[in-house]
């Protein structure tokens, strides 16, 4: 047969999210990449232009939305640098602990998925069991299962409701157990690494000239990640390890996220632990003054950063998001040189896609 | 419960009604040339007539027995792969959720027949009739007892009998490169080349298998299989051939693992993406005719087939195992990923094959010892 | 890859090695679900499952605390919300919100604004319609006088001035155990009344005891954490019209008769004295509808924080031009 272009998506199943991968393939064996995106473009910058600092809170919830505390989060963060404001102690542990209640939910999600790619069905069911345990956590958190609005500029929406810890810890303890079930089985079966051991090579220096974060340059033996370089909220005084594989792999990827959701559960640990009391919000501010500030932090995708322009009103001058997967995706060429179509769903699928944050 | 028996009473009552609709209905009616009816309804009650109306009944009977065993079958899956995925499966529609199979039959019916333009009309509209034509064929060597099972004149079952259920199993290989190719589409054409080749390669362990209980028991039909197994069942000392066997089945019959031409997640639904309607329907149910085909073929092959204790019918021990096999089969799609394609042919010709011949040497060993 | 190599058994059980683990696992699993326990699964709609107590569904508003001042409209970030105009036979002529839930977030600002704790939400969430209309729930859709404000704001006890009764006795000033009230004088109007600095405020309540004409109350004001702005006042400006008394739902602003602007006509008559507008700004919750209501440009809503230099600076003679932010 001879060379031709393959659509996979817009509309399929394997997309998780609305983009278009265009694959050249002779025969079986990839020749070309060219992902599309922009499906999903929401014009989210523009519309945080006309929108006050708090009415912007909710929405950016909407920009990765399988882990949108994250992002809810790195706003705050921002629009606090930019106004210069302080937050209470407590207000810092219960941020750390809801994010990496979330970066578990996250990577869950992305197993789910990835087994429901790789047909094996149990596993996507048996993920989504346990997230539905942190979403219950952080449903009785903030209010809401997927979009929770918990972050606020000056803290957060409200302190812990009563028994809270209890629960946590025992959620928390209860999961680490299931882990290793569901390690059973995935490390445990062949095929499974049939499936993902040596594909979707991405060299270290590739992935750092690509500019590419989070788990998949972990996977490709760097170890970098900005809550160990640039921490920010209490992430200095918490004892934790940073995942990293040798193999630049897909089973590397899979096996970097499970560490981390293994390191989650101790960060929680630690955050409930550690927690001081005192109140977990000030006053949030009308104005911000002119100026600018960067926020980043460490999504479960990769780097997220948002760059912030105040003009002395209530309103942004700019607020511009970068997100990690519209650089991954942009670095899905080399992944995918040289294996066969059937690979595409496990490479693409060990990148973990979420288009939400990707098209904004 | 005799297949013939049971089809010659029904067919003898039948012509006796149409007998007596000729003769004594409309034989009341003024009649010039004299016995007219009375003529027609005594060819009606002929011996032939009614050998011939039971030759039909009874491959009415086989294949009702066949679709119901194959909608509890279903039921059976959807229940046990909600349970290992700690769910509970159907549970609204009859009790336990049993008729929720005839609902999604019914809303088959109803949907919009879509046939792609440049789709080659002979060939989408053929590829359906010769695998739901061939998958039910198989069932017809396959007997469900000693009486209950297609015989001839002599009371003996078809001499070929294993031979001919494996030639007709691989026609399907055929109606599916066919459906792929008249879809007009590039996906379905790769998943049924994938299709194609995979069901070809794992024939060819199975039928070395297969060959290695031809060598302990001298015969290639049913019944004589199964005799052969009176005293202990083939599993027991062909453990690596029922391994094997049910491995080769699951390709066969395209289940996860080995599910890669019709996956969900790359191909959407592989070679049936174009079809619409119920000829989608007779594609999964196909799927499923042949996985209980496969079940009681390695049921009468190694597991003793209808024998058992007396306090159940030979048909019922039969079913029991066929099932028992089928939860294996369910398990097994509820364990493991899927493998690629170039895997699965790794698999079947790399590693399958030299164990099948390693089975045949065993096989031959208990045979020079004398032991069968 | 290393880990494959090292995995590597005999060849007659690699087969099994692909299959048996995963199977255990998942035979154990199931039969942990079959007999140890109910599966995982809840059977909506005959089983539903709890929500907590701080579940964001459908709104359920309090017609008797809610004042119409509304911000929720304001801070709506999809602009789902508006008020309507109601003639209620208890309360009279009122204005109450209405949710359209096809553009709803369920973000819940909405209740962190409002100043009563009137507006709250609810576990509701099965809203389906089989039309748009259906999804616009009205006011009096979304009335629920009873329900139950799980997590109340924090309060604070505030003296609320009534500037018609205060006759300018002093009492309170000198009442006040940390000295946090100081007496204003209103420009043009002869008239002193106290302004108490909430920052300092012990709500101990001896200033409502010690005024003789009962013009402080003691209110409940609800601390809201979003930062608020309060009106500054331009007296060039003001024409004693009115509006923004009738506009503000919290009781702030009175209108106040400045002796000696009477219109004098030729033939010696006195008209009425001009009146202006007063503020008790202790009870403000920073709605804004005065400002929007004032057609002279006496008003401008300004942050909090940035109030007092407001107040100081020299202000413009005849309405602000519109234009600067952008829309």
């Amino acid at each position: 047969m001879a060379e031709m272009w393959i659509n996979m998506g817009p509309q399929h199943p394997m997309t998780h999210g609305l983009w278009n991968l265009r694959i050249k393939v002779d025969g079986e064996v990839i020749t070309d990449a060219m992902p599309e995106i922009g499906y999903l473009h929401r014009g989210m910058e523009k519309i945080f232009e006309n929108k006050t600092y708090v009415q912007i809170g909710p929405l950016t919830d909407r920009l990765c939305y399988g882990s949108s505390f994250t992002w809810n989060h790195l706003y705050c963060m921002t629009v606090e640098k930019l106004m210069g404001l302080e937050i209470p102690e407590r207000a810092k542990w219960i941020r750390v602990m809801a994010i990496e209640l979330q970066r578990i939910a996250s990577h869950l999600m992305w197993l789910a998925a990835y087994a429901a790619d790789l047909g094996l069905l149990t596993g996507f069911v048996w993920a989504m069991r346990d997230r539905e345990i942190f979403l219950d956590l952080l449903q009785a958190l903030s209010g809401s299962r997927l979009t929770y609005n918990y972050a606020r500029i000056g803290g957060v929406a409200a302190d812990l409701p009563p028994d809270f810890e209890r629960d946590c810890l025992r959620a928390v303890d209860y999961f680490e157990r299931k882990l290793k079930e569901h390690e059973n089985l995935y490390n445990g079966s062949k095929i499974f690494k049939m499936r993902t051991v040596g594909i979707g090579i991405l060299k270290r220096e590739e992935a750092i000239n690509l500019g590419v974060t989070g788990p998949t340059l972990r996977g490709s033996n760097a170890k970098i990640d900005i809550r160990k370089d640039q921490p920010y909220e209490v992430y200095d005084e918490i004892d934790f390890e940073v995942a990293c594989h040798t193999d630049c792999d897909c089973w590397a990827r899979y096996i970097v996220r499970m560490t981390e959701m293994k390191e989650s559960c101790k960060i929680i640990r630690q955050t409930l632990q550690k927690m001081p009391k005192g109140p977990v919000r000030v006053k949030t501010p009308m104005l911000a003054p002119s100026g600018d500030a960067i926020g980043v932090v460490e999504d479960p995708r990769g780097e997220g950063m948002m760059y912030l322009i105040g003009d002395g009103t209530d309103r942004p001058y700019r607020l511009k998001v970068r997100s990690p997967l519209f650089v991954t995706l942009s670095a899905a060429k080399p992944m995918l040189l040289g294996y066969k179509v059937a690979d595409v769903v496990a490479i693409m699928g060990s990148i973990d896609v979420c288009m939400g944050e990707t098209d904004r | 419960m005799d297949l013939w028996g049971i089809s010659y009473a029904i067919s003898d009552i039948l012509m006796h009604i149409v007998y007596w609709i000729f003769s004594g209905l409309l034989g009341l009616l003024p009649d010039p040339l004299g016995g007219f009816f009375d003529g027609i309804g005594l060819w009606f009650v002929s011996p032939g007539v009614i050998a011939f109306i039971t030759m039909l009944l009874e491959a009415l009977i086989v294949i009702i027995v066949a679709l119901l065993n194959v909608i509890i079958l279903i039921w059976v899956e959807r229940k046990v792969l909600a349970r290992i995925m700690d769910s509970r499966g159907p549970f609204y529609v009859g009790p336990l959720g049993f008729f929720q199979n005839i609902a999604d039959g019914a809303k088959l019916f109803v949907k919009q027949i879509i046939i792609p333009k440049k789709a080659d009309k002979f060939g989408y509209q053929i590829a359906p009739i010769i695998f739901v034509g061939s998958s039910l064929l198989i069932l017809a060597a396959i007997p469900l007892s000693a009486d209950f099972a297609v015989k001839d004149a002599t009371g003996a079952t078809i001499p070929g009998g294993i031979l001919f259920a494996f030639a007709v199993f691989a026609i399907a290989p055929f109606s599916i490169l066919v459906a792929g190719w008249s879809e007009n589409n590039k996906y379905t054409l790769i998943g049924g080349m994938r299709s194609a080749a995979q069901m070809m390669s794992y024939e060819i362990p199975m039928l070395l298998t297969v060959a290695s209980v031809f060598l302990l028991v001298g015969s290639f039909s049913f019944g004589d299989v199964v005799n052969a197994q009176q005293n202990i069942w083939f599993g027991i000392p062909l453990f690596l051939g029922l391994i094997l066997f049910i491995a080769c089945m699951i390709a066969e019959v395209e289940r996860i693992p080995f599910d890669l031409p019709e996956a969900e997640a790359e191909l959407v639904e592989g070679w049936t993406t174009e079809y619409c309607g119920m000829r989608f329907g007779f594609f999964m149910f196909t799927e499923y005719l042949r996985g209980y085909a496969g079940c009681g073929i390695a049921t009468a092959l190694f597991l003793g087939g209808w024998i058992g204790p007396d306090f159940l019918p030979g048909e019922i021990w039969f079913l029991i195992k066929a099932y028992i096999v089928f939860v294996v089969f369910v398990f097994i799609r509820g364990a493991l990923p899927r493998i690629r394609t170039d895997q699965i042919l790794d698999l079947g010709w790399k590693r399958l094959l030299p164990l099948a011949v390693l089975n045949l040497l065993i096989a031959a060993t208990f045979k020079i010892l004398g032991w069968f | 890859m290393p880990e494959q190599t090292c995995e590597r058994r005999r060849e007659k059980s690699s087969l099994t090695g692909l299959v048996i683990k995963p199977l255990w696992t998942t035979f154990v699993q199931t039969v942990r679900n079959s007999f140890g326990g109910r599966p995982n699964t809840v059977l909506y709609p005959h089983e539903k499952l709890v929500l907590p107590p701080r579940y964001r569904g459908k709104h359920a508003l309090s017609f008797t605390r809610c004042i119409g001042c509304g911000q929720c409209v304001d801070i709506c970030p999809n602009e789902c919300m508006w008020m309507k105009k109601i003639e209620d036979p208890v309360l009279g002529k009122i204005e109450r919100p209405g949710v359209d839930y096809s553009r709803c977030l369920f973000c819940g600002l909405c209740v962190e604004i409002c100043p009563t704790d009137a507006l709250l939400m609810t576990d509701q969430y099965e809203l389906s319609s089989t039309d748009r209309q259906g999804l616009r729930y009205e006011p009096e859709a979304l009335r629920n006088d009873d329900y139950p404000v799980r997590e109340p704001k924090d309060a604070i006890l505030v003296p609320g001035l009534d500037v018609t009764k205060c006759k300018g006795h002093e009492e309170c000033v000198k009442a006040c155990p940390v000295k946090c009230i100081t007496m204003v004088e209103v420009e043009k109007t002869g008239k002193r009344i106290p302004t108490i600095d909430l920052s300092v405020c012990t709500h101990c309540g001896k200033c409502v005891e010690a005024c003789p004409e009962k013009a402080l109350t003691m209110t409940k004001k609800l601390i809201v954490m979003f930062e608020r702005p309060m009106p500054v006042f331009n007296l060039d400006n003001c024409t004693g019209c009115g509006a923004c008394v009738r506009a503000c739902p919290a009781d702030v602003i009175y209108l106040l008769e400045m002796p000696g602007t009477g219109k004098k006509s030729a033939d010696g008559k006195v008209g009425k004295d001009k009146k202006r507008a007063v503020f008790a700004l202790e009870k403000c919750i920073g709605c804004g509808r005065c400002a929007k209501a004032c057609r002279f440009g006496a008003l401008e809503m300004v942050p909090e924080s940035k109030y007092r230099e407001a107040q100081a600076a020299p202000k413009p003679k005849g309405k602000p031009k519109k234009g600067g932010k952008k829309e």
